[in-house]
């Protein structure tokens, strides 16, 4: 397997002995689902600053600061850095200027709504992006799958989570051997951006082909293993709630009655004033 | 020479079957496996050796659907009538790609060995007895909590047995288990392979290093087409070096000079050499009448 397939699919869960990693994996995925709901209510680019540092927080308590660090510069600082000097220029709801920037004997005016959204949508993503992160990197997958079948999911849904589990890393895999191999055949790499874009197209019959096949062998495999045996199965590790999943759910309850304090009384965007736009959501 | 079990394990009884693609992938395949017994398949590439190991444990024809005609029955169980899960503990499969039989769900080689056993609700504390038990006998001590994916071909290949083990299966599958393994993996598989043999395991291996099967095997399945060829002590199947090379397949080199010789020679042997010991002795006597 190349580096890149190994290190996804074997530093995909960080195995350490932290209050995260113990927690139940149904509370760090109702975080999830709660952080990424109130980040989308709330239109106010401060205040999901401050969720996301939040989740960087939990991401130091439970150790994974590098790969939540790496996952924000990789999604919210490149659209943070093409998304605001465009928006705010070219914005449709753009009104109230901030300041005007001369080039080239032009008055280019800068506006703060356009600003403000290109800071609030990557902010959005970065917390649902990292609060799932929070959730997959820090649970065992085998104890995912038997607390999916715990929960008694249908089967179908478990069997294509379990694929695409399987899938990512294999994807990443298979596209480096291929791409290796047209690579030898003579594919030039000394090309523009445009004939680049079409190398990699190029790679996708071979790729999804290539992948489908070795997921149907892993099928097999799973299959061979008693995995739809309709059995109560047996989770590697204890999955109940635990001292540390009460004390999250409270902190989880109180944290939501404050939001919806300030919803209440401050409206959706409490601390930037901004106006909700029909295509912010 | 091994004195074979009376005890019936497996009973393919005039089974057929095609793929919903491909037709008459096995034909009319009629034989007994022992238990104890290492069985040998050999063919060319496309006589049915995969799909003949595949039909042991169920997923032909239930994982690939298709026609089946005939039965075939596993410790008692016709896999017709017996879901794939439900043979998991009678059948233990290893496949070729090592890597690719790994449940892509455990980070620890101690979590994959128990992977089958937790979807088959065992108990944790069995588990954990038949997972070290599997990891010492495949010698994987001490990776107990490596990932599978950092192992090399030969450990992951070990691993992927360690995972059958533990199931305690009665009867081991083997589908060309070393064909992508360099050198020193074929070495560390056969190894185990030889141990699990002098256990007693009942096992059925597919393989195109067939010099290796003349160590292993106490009887040659030989396929071609779909159809049975040869089924016999693996001394007689491998001696048919006419019919071997007929159908694509080398013949243990041994055998093959042996073969020759007496057609060069003119000397009648009696039986050809299939491992190397049988040829040095062959071949010492032979010397020295001359």
């Amino acid at each position: 397997m190349s580096s890149i397939g190994t290190s996804l699919l074997r530093r995909s869960v960080i195995i350490k002995e932290t209050l995260i990693h113990k927690a139940d994996p149904r509370t760090k995925f109702f975080f999830f689902l709660w952080i990424s709901i109130w980040a989308y209510i709330f239109y106010d680019y401060v205040l999901t600053a401050i969720f996301l540092i939040g989740i960087i927080i939990l991401a130091i308590i439970g150790k994974i600061l590098k790969r939540i660090l790496l996952s924000v510069a990789v999604t919210v600082l490149p659209w943070m850095a093409f998304g605001v000097p465009i928006l705010s220029v070219l914005f449709p709801w753009n009104s109230t200027l901030m300041y005007k920037i001369e080039i080239f004997g032009w008055q280019i005016p800068f506006y703060y709504e356009g600003f403000a959204w290109g800071l609030t949508w990557p902010l959005r993503i970065g917390v649902c992006i990292t609060s799932a992160l929070l959730f997959y990197l820090t649970t065992n997958p085998a104890n995912l799958i038997a607390l999916l079948f715990k929960l008694k999911l249908p089967f179908r849904f478990i069997y294509a989570f379990a694929a695409a589990v399987q899938l990512i890393p294999l994807l990443v895999d298979e596209a480096g051997t291929i791409y290796q191999a047209q690579l030898s055949r003579g594919l030039r790499t000394d090309v523009g951006i445009i004939k680049r874009i079409w190398n990699f197209l190029i790679l996708i019959i071979p790729l999804t082909l290539s992948s489908l096949t070795k997921v149907q062998i892993r099928a097999i495999a799973l299959e061979s293993r008693g995995f739809s045996a309709p059995v109560i199965k047996t989770c590697p590790y204890d999955i109940r709630f635990k001292s540390i999943d009460y004390a999250f759910f409270i902190g989880i309850i109180m944290a939501t009655l404050i939001m919806i304090y300030i919803y209440i009384v401050y409206g959706f965007s409490p601390i930037v004033h901004l106006k909700q736009y029909l295509i912010s959501g | 020479m091994k004195v074979l079990s009376k005890q019936e394990v497996i009973s393919f009884q005039n089974f057929s079957y095609s793929y919903p693609t491909k037709r008459n992938v096995l034909i009319d395949i009629n034989l007994k496996v022992y238990k104890g017994e290492v069985l040998g398949i050999i063919g060319p590439n496309g006589a049915g050796k995969s799909t003949f190991c595949k039909s042991l444990n169920g997923l032909v024809p239930h994982f690939y659907g298709g026609t089946v005609k005939g039965n075939v029955t596993v410790a008692g169980m016709d896999t017709l009538e017996h879901t794939v899960a439900e043979l998991s503990t009678k059948v233990g499969i290893v496949f070729q790609e090592p890597e690719n039989q790994l449940s892509g769900l455990a980070l620890t080689v101690e979590e994959e060995v128990g992977f089958g056993l937790s979807m088959l609700g065992f108990s944790r504390e069995l588990i954990k007895e038949r997972v070290k038990e599997a990891i010492e006998k495949v010698g994987l001590k001490g990776l107990e909590r490596r990932s599978p994916f950092e192992l090399s071909g030969g450990q992951q290949q070990r691993l992927a047995i360690a995972t059958v083990l533990a199931m305690k299966p009665e009867v081991m599958v083997l589908d060309e288990p070393v064909a992508l393994l360099d050198p020193i993996g074929k070495y560390e598989v056969f190894s185990v392979l030889k141990e699990l043999i002098k256990e007693g395991s009942t096992i059925i291996i597919a393989e195109h290093e067939i010099e290796e099967l003349a160590y292993l095997t106490d009887r040659i399945l030989f396929l071609k087409e779909g159809k049975i060829i040869s089924l016999d002590n693996s001394r007689n199947v491998l001696s048919e070096i006419s019919k071997l090379r007929e159908a694509g397949i080398d013949p243990p080199s041994i055998t093959e000079l042996t073969y020759e010789l007496e057609k060069e020679l003119g000397i009648k042997f009696d039986q050809y050499p299939i491992k190397l010991s049988e040829a040095v002795k062959l071949y010492s006597e032979v010397l020295k009448i001359k």
